[in-house]
């Protein structure tokens, strides 16, 4: 009996056809975009890497009470103390769930530095500035305005800029005791 | 006047009787007398007797009067004391007898001074006596007084009066005997006169009541012979007579007339016209409520009849139809049966093979029952063998029990892999990032890391494959797991089932032997067959002949169910001539 994923000539197709590929094109000069590429809730967004200070998994994460629902809790990363943002909520987007998959981006604003709440991590990329094309007219409301634009193959660029300049995720709540 | 003829012969019968009283009565009264004249007679000699003993008595004294006068002793005179006692005696006697006789009386008035008068012969007799009993001249004295007569003249008048009495006696006795004669004259005259008066009444009047009642009797027998007969033309006429014999007449006439009646109703219905009712002439007319109940009965019986005849008619129809339809099943019949002795011939030939087949049968299962010898040996070492494949299930068991322990070890270990793949991962990203932070002298850097993320790229893709592989060899180890279940399972199903399926197989040799047997009995039973099989192709053929025969009698049957539709048909006209 024959597995199909076993198959030592499909194999071999399939590594003949990985190296066959045409290499991707060099990086052009000029404005350079470096990225990095994270999927949440099924949709692939990515953020600038300058704002970026390194990724790491989801751990020990503890929810804080009296907060938004897009701030899932705080989290302890080498002694740093972060909060931890949930764009899914923030964005209105279905929820998925925690997986033990979860991942963190830590970025880093002016004044101010919490974790991204992403379901993957694709890697990093560079782009040419010029073929970032502008916002998509079906994205409305709050994303539109977070957004910086969609690269040629459908990669959604957040505005982390504007994001982190957010004043509405300062969270100044009090509770009555 | 009315007679009837009670009356008739109780007057006959009274006259008679009255004759016969009459003649009786004389007779009796005639006997009477007679008998009566006879005791006169005794009397009257009675009466001469004692008249004759007087006069006797009267002498003897005498004589003993004189004895003694005579000789003077006394011994004579005892015949004058006897006759003085003896007088007495007799006159007394005479009186008595003499009662009823006034002349007699009185001449007996006059005899008793002449006897013991002082004047009468006793006186004169005494006195010589007494003048005797002087001896010395007594005699003398005596006949003194015997000579002056005295004695003899009262002796003369007392003969005298004696005489006059006997007359009167005889001549008395005279004049009875003439009346009894007379009487007895009488009653002869009578007792022959009037039994021969009798006679001749009794035959006149037997003759005339005889003929009065016997002839039209006599007359009605032979009338009644005649109805006996059955001739209902006699006239009965009563004569004008309203006695017994008339109203017997009267009945006699009535009764022809009720019988011509009944003729009439019984000839009618012999006409065939059934609708005259008979009316009983009362609820005892036996005849005529037979009459009427035989009417009715017949008019139900031909009306009956009359749905009989046309039933008859169709059915007849029906059957000539259905003989019809016999004849021609009959035939074919016949013809199946010809069919039928070939077919016959066959089985019996097919018998014979049976016969032959069933031998070989026989020899067959006598080889099976060896072989079933057999079959019980090799089932009892095949639960042998399904103990040692038992035990050899429970091995593999535990030994596929220790693979799915560590197919999950694996498990483990390929996802601590899968962890240090992500883990890389993220460090080669990390590194990446750090190295774009760089800049161009990062470059290099950069490629590493990127190398290095391809890397736990393929060994993330290397431990999924190992997890499915896993997966498959984890389900594909718990399907063992449970296939060894069941198959120990099966094979303790298979060890029961296997001693079970020995004990089939003893049991088997058992039936074996006994199909044997009945094997052979077939044998002997498909012979017996054979023979059966040849009396039954003999019975065929004569089945064949008795079709023919049928096939010819249905030609009969349907002959005779056309001769009996005729005859339908002629009794329901016959029975339509009937007037319900």
């Amino acid at each position: 009996m024959t597995d199909p994923t076993n198959d030592p000539e499909r194999i071999l197709r399939e590594r003949a056809r990985i190296l066959a590929r045409v290499p991707e094109r060099e990086p052009v000069a000029g404005a350079v975009l470096e990225l990095l590429e994270f999927s949440l809730a099924q949709e692939r967004y990515a953020v600038e890497n300058r704002f970026v200070r390194e990724v790491c998994p989801l751990k020990e994460l503890t929810p804080l009470p009296c907060t938004p629902p897009f701030l899932l809790g705080i989290v302890n990363v080498r002694g740093r103390i972060l909060p931890v943002l949930d764009l899914k909520k923030f964005f209105d987007l279905p929820e998925k769930g925690l997986t033990d998959l979860h991942r963190i981006i830590l970025v880093r604003g002016e004044d101010l530095e919490l974790g991204l709440l992403a379901d993957a991590i694709s890697g990093v990329s560079s782009i040419a500035a010029e073929s970032l094309q502008p916002s998509l007219p079906t994205l409305t409301g709050i994303r539109e305005d977070y957004l910086q634009g969609v690269t040629a193959d459908r990669l959604v660029v957040l505005d982390l800029a504007r994001i982190l300049a957010d004043p509405k995720i300062v969270v100044h709540e009090e509770v009555e005791s | 006047m009315k007679w009837n003829v009670g009356t008739k012969i109780g007057t006959g019968f009274g006259l008679a009787l009255a004759i016969l009283l009459a003649i009786g009565v004389i007779a009796y009264q005639s006997s009477v007398k007679q008998t009566d004249t006879a005791e006169w007679v005794d009397h009257t000699h009675l009466v001469l007797q004692n008249l004759e003993g007087v006069l006797s008595a009267m002498k003897d004294a005498e004589t003993g009067q004189r004895g003694y006068v005579i000789t003077g002793e006394e011994r004579y005179l005892e015949p004058y004391v006897a006759a003085q006692t003896a007088s007495a005696q007799k006159l007394k006697t005479l009186r008595e007898l003499t009662k009823d006789n006034s002349n007699q009386q009185r001449r007996l008035d006059a005899l008793e001074p002449l006897i013991d008068g002082k004047e009468g012969k006793f006186a004169e007799l005494q006195e010589t006596i007494d003048l005797r009993k002087d001896k010395a001249k007594g005699f003398e004295a005596a006949l003194q007084v015997i000579l002056t007569d005295k004695g003899k003249k009262a002796m003369d008048e007392i003969r005298k009066v004696v005489g006059d009495m006997e007359n009167e006696e005889n001549t008395l006795l005279k004049s009875r005997s003439d009346e009894a004669q007379a009487s007895a004259r009488n009653a002869k005259f009578t007792i022959v006169f009037g039994t021969i008066a009798a006679f001749v009444f009794m035959a006149v009047s037997g003759f005339v009541i005889t003929r009065n009642i016997a002839g039209p009797l006599q007359n009605l027998t032979g009338i009644a012979e005649r109805i006996t007969v059955g001739d209902l033309s006699v006239k009965v006429s009563a004569n004008g007579r309203t006695d017994e014999v008339g109203v017997l007449a009267h009945t006699f006439d009535r009764m022809t007339q009720s019988l011509r009646s009944m003729a009439g109703a019984a000839e009618q219905i012999a006409a065939g016209d059934l609708r005259t009712t008979v009316k009983p002439h009362s609820p005892d007319d036996v005849l005529g409520n037979a009459f009427a109940r035989m009417t009715e009965n017949l008019r139900q019986q031909i009306q009956g009849m009359i749905e009989g005849a046309s039933v008859l008619g169709s059915a007849a129809t029906e059957i000539v139809a259905s003989t019809s339809q016999l004849s021609s099943s009959a035939t074919e019949s016949a013809t199946a049966v010809t069919e039928t002795t070939t077919t016959v011939e066959e089985v019996r030939q097919t018998a014979q093979v049976a016969s032959q087949k069933a031998k070989a049968v026989s020899d067959s299962a006598q080889k099976v029952a060896q072989i079933s010898q057999g079959g019980r040996k090799s089932t009892e070492d095949a639960v042998a063998g399904m103990n040692r494949i038992r035990q050899q299930m429970e091995s593999i068991a535990e030994s596929m029990v220790r693979l799915s322990e560590q197919s999950q070890t694996i498990g483990q270990i390929i996802a601590t892999v899968e962890d240090l793949a992500a883990q890389s991962n993220l460090l080669a990203v990390n590194a990446a990032i750090e190295a774009a932070k760089a800049g161009e002298h990062g470059k290099g850097f950069g490629v590493v890391a990127q190398e290095v993320k391809s890397l736990a790229e393929q060994s993330r893709q290397a431990t999924n494959q190992v997890r499915t592989i896993l997966n498959d060899i984890q389900k594909a180890t718990t399907a063992a797991v449970m296939a060894t279940e069941q198959g120990t399972k099966a094979v303790e199903s298979g060890g029961k089932q296997t001693e079970a399926a020995g004990e089939s197989i003893q049991a088997l040799a058992g039936s074996v032997t006994e199909a044997a047997q009945t094997a052979t009995q077939i044998a002997a039973s498909s012979q017996q067959q054979l023979v059966g099989m040849d009396q039954v192709a003999i019975a065929m053929e004569n089945i064949k002949q008795a079709s023919t025969q049928n096939v010819a009698s249905a030609k009969q049957l349907e002959i005779a169910a056309r001769n009996l539709g005729d005859l339908g048909q002629r009794l329901k006209q016959m029975v339509e001539r009937y007037k319900v």
